[in-house]
């Protein structure tokens, strides 16, 4: 087989490679398809356990939905209206500085019908659009399957629904100081200037793998054993790329749960090695409290999207980032005897990034806060015909949007969205 | 006769009543006609009948089982309908197919009666247009209604078939065309697996005598290892998790301070170590005995799990056994050290554990003191102990539902979430209902089942401690406290946990579930699961797959309760099996749908950062120890609270991780071992530093000779010397040592790193320990080493 037809399979398998270098003596056999994956990329937030949109980006005040506003106290940004937090909030960052910042780019999705209110079947609908089957990937796994199958932490997680369909294996990293060590794996304590080998040697040891892989690619092995050796090999010629993220590591990482993971993130996706990744910040079950527990968790939450965006910013990425803002179930319109809210299962999602049309909200609540039909064409309320906007048609357009939805991975997972249910005009 | 419900088997039954949905006996039975989707009445003048394959395979398979079994069986949302099915998982034997039969008769009954406009009531049942607690379920334009509306016009003017629905020749055994693992290889994988070494030669060569025979007495001897039951412990915290249970202090102790105040913290006490003098050393014995004491309390739930294999006790009593198991160091704090001194035999070892009984728990809150009337703790196995309880603890709004989905999960195999998730408005559900768990169909279908179960936990209600009573008695706006439709009678609260042990020890998905696990912890992966979108173009080759290892489960758990629950049974059972054995594959030619057949075959499990270590202690006489805390963890394992679920492929991350491991060792291990005299060497028994590639015939047959040794040392491979494999790694050698002659700007030594603790110093003159350092990290980097 030659080595086209080889990289060919492994990335039908979800294999991408970028090769390592190689010595002079091997120069000639130099693969030349080992370019950093440019963007675009793709953060999903989940705000697990169930936020309050009420508290957010889907305002109410009636009913005695919200104990903390009225009506009256409902702010507005361009088209958006939002709960006020500006003066409740004791850390983070309020509803008002968010909008006042990222408003403009901002796409709101309200009316969301989450469809169950249990949180693992909400999880896993919202992350994969698909609610009867354990075997989907998230999103953020398909995209970086299609799309940078060759990144060595093509998809990182930081918790959450993270199946990945088998497309592409996950990372998982808590400790960015670890990535410095592993960046230089064939060195002596990760010290760049002590090499184990000499480079003819590693050149040679590459040489003898390579040669090892393309050659059991001949040979007919269980689907199971063929698919680990071309992971494996995948894995490790990739781990070599791993140093082009060291540069954009902080030197004295923020604390905070979004903060550091942004960080390794951003790393990533800066040195050309991420393609997406999974964020959560969890504790939004708020049973009890539902205020209290809200009002830290969404200005923590939004907090932790705008370090994200403006540390992009300065690493010059920042128009390539999509972030998408979601949970997998919403609160109750009224409290429970704790003081809580329980499961609802109509919520709101939010998106911001390139080519989506911002200071939009559209779908939408009623005063029951049930979800309003909508129509797929206008994008408008339509109680008659329209219909109710679920994960799956949210999937599909970021499919579309994404520039994935003819991959073969994607339909190797279909969504079976009918044509006059497709939210076409979404991204603007 | 193997009992099946799979494609390409015919069913065949021996004589017996059929029966209505109702499990009442017919009096006009109908049967069908094999190999036919019509009806025909059921002569009976046969004693071996043929179950209705177009049924079995269609209806039953694609509609039935995944859409109406949810509710309609006995203890399910609809057990008042008439519509009544049986789940044949549920049986056993010749049970299996009587389910079958009735659920046909069932829908037979079903599709006859016709509503207004002559429509099929069960078209319109389905589509929710007629009433129906279960409203919409299927889709008119779906393949499920497709399959029924074929069923109904089967049933009311059938047409006489000629030829079967399918073609029982097409699918040949499960396993054709499979390669297995050989007997050498498989106790290799064994020994590792289980016991983390190699294999001894004596096990080598009773294999080599006697073939498989030999096996089974290997297997027994094995599983009596101190190792193997480190590893069962390992597995089945993979399973509970209960190492990552909750705490409300640092200090790892599960004990209440309402019921173990004064000696749950035994181990801080600070007159334990006055003895020591040096502040320092103090402080340090101080933490050991915490840190041992933690974790010697910790461990119990597992620690039972042991004792009831190392004794070949029924594997049942992990819910049923009415005792715990504690070492002198968990005794002290359960405050009960004294009382069984006596039965330790060394009372000071942190980790000896015996089996006692607790008396019951005492309070000055009369909610927190237990109600017993024997005096003692009621033990029910994992289920009642505090680490278990604590590991999955409840809250105010939900009402010990965790755990009853645990229980069901751990105990029963079944994930409740995931098999009754619908789509439905669940809004305008729990809007419309004032207690939408309790009557609401979309809920019921779930908190029937669960909610009794999560009463049953009723008596361990107080957050953070275990036991206590919720004030005011449970909650009456859920389903009362019971199992699977059985009521827990009142006289029985205070044992809750019991009755319910008692019922899971009998309920025939209790061994299927075991057998499950068993196959978690030797494979790495989930068993599978049936498919569900029967519109996918491969859903019968993967349905194929299933119930192939679905049999396999089965015939594995019959066996495992006629063994009275011996659970080292299961895990010989597995090994011995196909699919632990399965290797390869005898033909290169493989259809769509065989390769969808076959996605899942084959053991090729990565080895968790554990089992690698082990791996390289086995091969190298010492681990690596490197792969825990972080790096662990990045290598894919997990801490058991915030990371529960290993990572089974790798990751760039992980290849870096693997790089670092195979340059590391090769580091450490090439010059040592070539610093020992030859007949005390691991790695280079065979070979001299000063052996060149083509020096002569003779230098090139050592080099080859080691390099079978090191290929059957580090990858398990029984290669030739003149082998594919062995040229490579040959030319590896060959070229590396080569091309270093011919640079001058080399180091004449080794690395100063790699050759620490020599015995003796090694020069490299030649460049060939490095070269064979090189060919280690090359091996070391392979599939054969790093995965199982």
């Amino acid at each position: 087989m030659i080595r086209r037809d080889f990289l060919r399979q492994c990335s039908l398998a979800g294999l991408g490679l970028a090769w390592p270098e190689t010595s002079s003596s091997l120069a000639q056999q130099k693969p030349r398809d080992d370019a950093p994956y440019d963007g675009p990329f793709y953060v999903v937030y989940n705000a697990a356990g169930g936020w309050d949109t009420t508290y957010l980006m889907d305002p109410k005040g009636i009913n005695g939905m919200n104990r903390l506003y009225k009506e009256g106290d409902i702010q507005t940004h361009g088209a958006h209206k939002f709960a006020p937090t500006g003066k409740t909030i004791k850390a983070g960052m309020s509803n008002e500085d968010f909008y006042k910042e990222f408003g403009k780019e901002l796409l709101v999705l309200n009316g969301l019908d989450y469809s169950v209110n249990n949180h693992e079947p909400g999880s896993r609908y919202m992350a994969t659009g698909k609610l009867d089957t354990l075997s989907y990937p998230t999103f953020a796994a398909l995209v970086a399957g299609c799309k940078g199958p060759q990144c060595p932490l093509g998809f990182l997680t930081f918790g959450g629904y993270s199946n990945t369909g088998n497309l592409i294996p996950m990372s998982r990293i808590t400790d960015a100081t670890a990535l410095l060590q592993l960046a230089n794996a064939d060195c002596v304590k990760g010290q760049q200037n002590r090499p184990y080998q000499d480079d003819f040697v590693i050149n040679h040891i590459e040489h003898a793998l390579r040669n090892q892989a393309q050659e059991r690619n001949r040979n007919e092995r269980l689907p199971r054993l063929e698919r680990a050796h071309n992971m494996l090999y995948a894995a490790q010629v990739n781990s070599k790329s791993l140093e082009r993220i060291v540069p954009w590591l902080p030197k004295t990482p923020p604390k905070g749960r979004l903060t550091s993971s942004a960080d390794i993130v951003l790393a990533a996706f800066k040195g050309g090695v991420g393609v997406s990744a999974n964020l959560t910040l969890s504790s939004f079950d708020s049973h009890a409290n539902n205020d209290d527990d809200q009002m830290a968790r969404i200005p923590e939450l939004l907090a932790g999207v705008a370090y994200l965006l403006r540390r992009a910013e300065e690493l010059k990425i920042r128009d390539k980032v999509v972030v998408i803002m979601q949970s997998e179930m919403g609160r109750t319109p009224n409290y429970n005897q704790q003081n809580g809210k329980d499961h609802w299962s109509v919520g709101s999602i939010m998106f911001l990034g390139p080519n989506i049309k911002g200071n939009r909200v559209i779908g939408a609540t009623d005063e029951k806060f049930f979800a309003v039909p909508l129509s797929s064409r206008t994008l408008t309320p339509d109680k008659e015909n329209g219909i109710r906007v679920r994960p799956e048609h949210i999937h599909d357009a970021l499919r579309r949007y994404a520039g994935i939805v003819d991959h073969p991975f994607s339909k190797r997972f279909p969504l079976n969205v009918a044509e006059s249910e497709r939210l076409n005009t979404l991204w603007g | 006769m193997r009992w099946d419900l799979s494609v390409g088997v015919v069913f065949v039954v021996a004589c017996m009543v059929s029966t209505q949905a109702n499990g009442q006996a017919p009096k006009t039975p109908q049967e069908p006609v094999a190999g036919s989707n019509q009806t025909a009445p059921y002569t009976g003048s046969t004693c071996l009948a043929p179950v209705d394959r177009h049924f079995a395979d269609e209806v039953w398979t694609k509609v039935g089982e995944r859409i109406c079994l949810t509710c309609h069986k006995p203890g399910g949302d609809a057990e008042e309908s008439r519509f009544l099915l049986r789940d044949p998982k549920r049986s056993e034997g010749p049970a299996v197919l009587a389910d079958l039969r009735a659920n046909r008769n069932a829908f037979v009954q079903m599709a006859k009666l016709e509503a207004e406009g002559h429509q099929s009531r069960l078209l319109l049942k389905a589509t929710g247009k007629l009433k129906h607690g279960g409203k919409v379920q299927v889709l008119p334009d779906s393949a499920e209604y497709r399959i029924l509306a074929e069923f109904v016009r089967s049933i009311n003017a059938p047409v006489q078939q000629t030829t079967p629905l399918v073609d029982d020749q097409k699918h040949p055994p499960f396993f054709n065309g499979i390669v297995m693992l050989d007997d050498q290889r498989l106790l290799r994988r064994v020994t590792l697996s289980l016991v983390g070494r190699l294999p001894t030669e004596t096990e080598r060569s009773a294999l080599a005598k006697n073939g498989s025979k030999a096996l089974p007495a290997i297997l027994d001897a094995i599983m009596k290892e101190d190792a193997f039951y480190a590893r069962l412990r390992e597995g089945f915290e993979d399973i509970f998790l209960v190492l990552g249970l909750e705490e409300t202090d640092n200090s790892g102790i599960p004990l209440s301070y309402e019921h173990f105040g004064e000696t749950r913290h035994w181990a801080s006490n600070k007159d334990l170590v006055k003895h020591i003098t040096d502040e320092k050393q103090r402080q340090e014995a101080q933490r050991k005995i915490i840190t041992d004491c933690g974790k010697a309390i910790r461990e119990e739930p597992l620690r039972l799990i042991e004792y009831i294999v190392r004794n070949d006790r029924p594997f049942t009593e992990i819910v049923t056994a009415d005792y715990i198991l504690v070492s002198p160091y968990s005794a002290r704090c359960y405050g009960i050290f004294e009382q069984i001194r006596s039965q330790f035999k060394n009372p000071e070892d942190p980790f000896e554990y015996i089996p006692v009984k607790l008396k019951a728990l005492v309070s000055r809150n009369p909610l927190g003191k237990q109600e017993s009337p024997t005096g003692f703790y009621p033990h029910a196995g994992l289920l009642s102990t505090f680490q278990y309880l604590r590991r999955y603890p409840t809250t105010e709004t939900n009402r010990n539902r965790l755990r009853a989905r645990m229980f069901y999960q751990h105990f029963l195999g079944v994930d409740v979430l995931e098999l009754a998730a619908r789509v439905t408005d669940a809004a305008e559900v729990s809007a419309k209902y004032p207690n939408p768990t309790m009557q609401a169909a979309e809920c019921t279908v779930c908190h029937k089942v669960i909610d009794p179960v999560a009463g049953l936990f009723q008596d361990y209600w107080t957050f953070g401690k275990g036991y206590g009573r919720r004030k005011g008695g449970w909650f009456t706006d859920m389903f009362a406290p019971g199992f699977e439709g059985e009521d827990l009678p009142t006289e029985d609260r205070w044992r809750a946990l019991q009755w319910l042990g008692e019922r899971t020890a009998k309920d025939p998905r209790f061994a299927v579930a075991m057998v499950e696990h068993a196959y978690y912890l030797l494979t790495g992966r989930k068993v599978l699961l049936p498919p569900k979108d029967i519109n996918e173009p491969l859903y019968m080759a993967r349905r194929r797959a299933y119930l192939a290892q679905r049999k396999e489960i089965d015939a594995i758990a019959k066996r495992f309760t006629a063994s009275q629950f011996n659970f080292r049974n299961v895990i010989k059972d597995w090994i011995v099996s196909e699919f632990y054995r399965a290797d390869g594959l005898a033909t290169a030619d493989l259809t769509v749908e065989r390769r969808a057949e076959l996605e899942d075959v084959g053991l090729v499990r990565m080895l968790t950062p554990e089992q690698l270590e082990r791996k390289v202690a086995a091969i190298f006489g010492e681990p690596w120890g490197r792969l825990n805390g972080n790096l662990a963890l990045l290598y894919g394992g997990i801490d058991s609270r915030e990371v529960t679920e290993r990572v089974t492929e790798p990751s760039g991350v992980m290849g870096a991780i693997q790089r670092i491991l195979s340059n590391d060792l090769a580091c450490k291990h090439t010059a040592l071992d070539f610093s020992r005299p030859s007949t005390e060497r691991r790695l280079f028994p065979h070979v001299e530093p000063d052996v060149l590639p083509g020096a002569s015939p003779e230098a090139d047959s050592k080099i080859r000779k080691t390099i079978v040794h090191l290929h059957w040392l580090i990858l398990g491979r029984s290669d030739r010397a003149d082998s594919r494999e062995v040229d490579r790694t040959f030319q590896l050698f060959s070229g590396i040592v080569t091309e270093a002659a011919q640079r001058k700007d080399l180091n004449p030594n080794e690395l100063d790193a790699c050759c620490q603790g020599l015995n003796g110093r090694v020069a490299d003159p030649h460049y060939t320990i490095r070269a064979w350092r090189g060919v280690l990290t090359y091996l070391l980097r392979q599939h054969d080493f790093l995965y199982e």
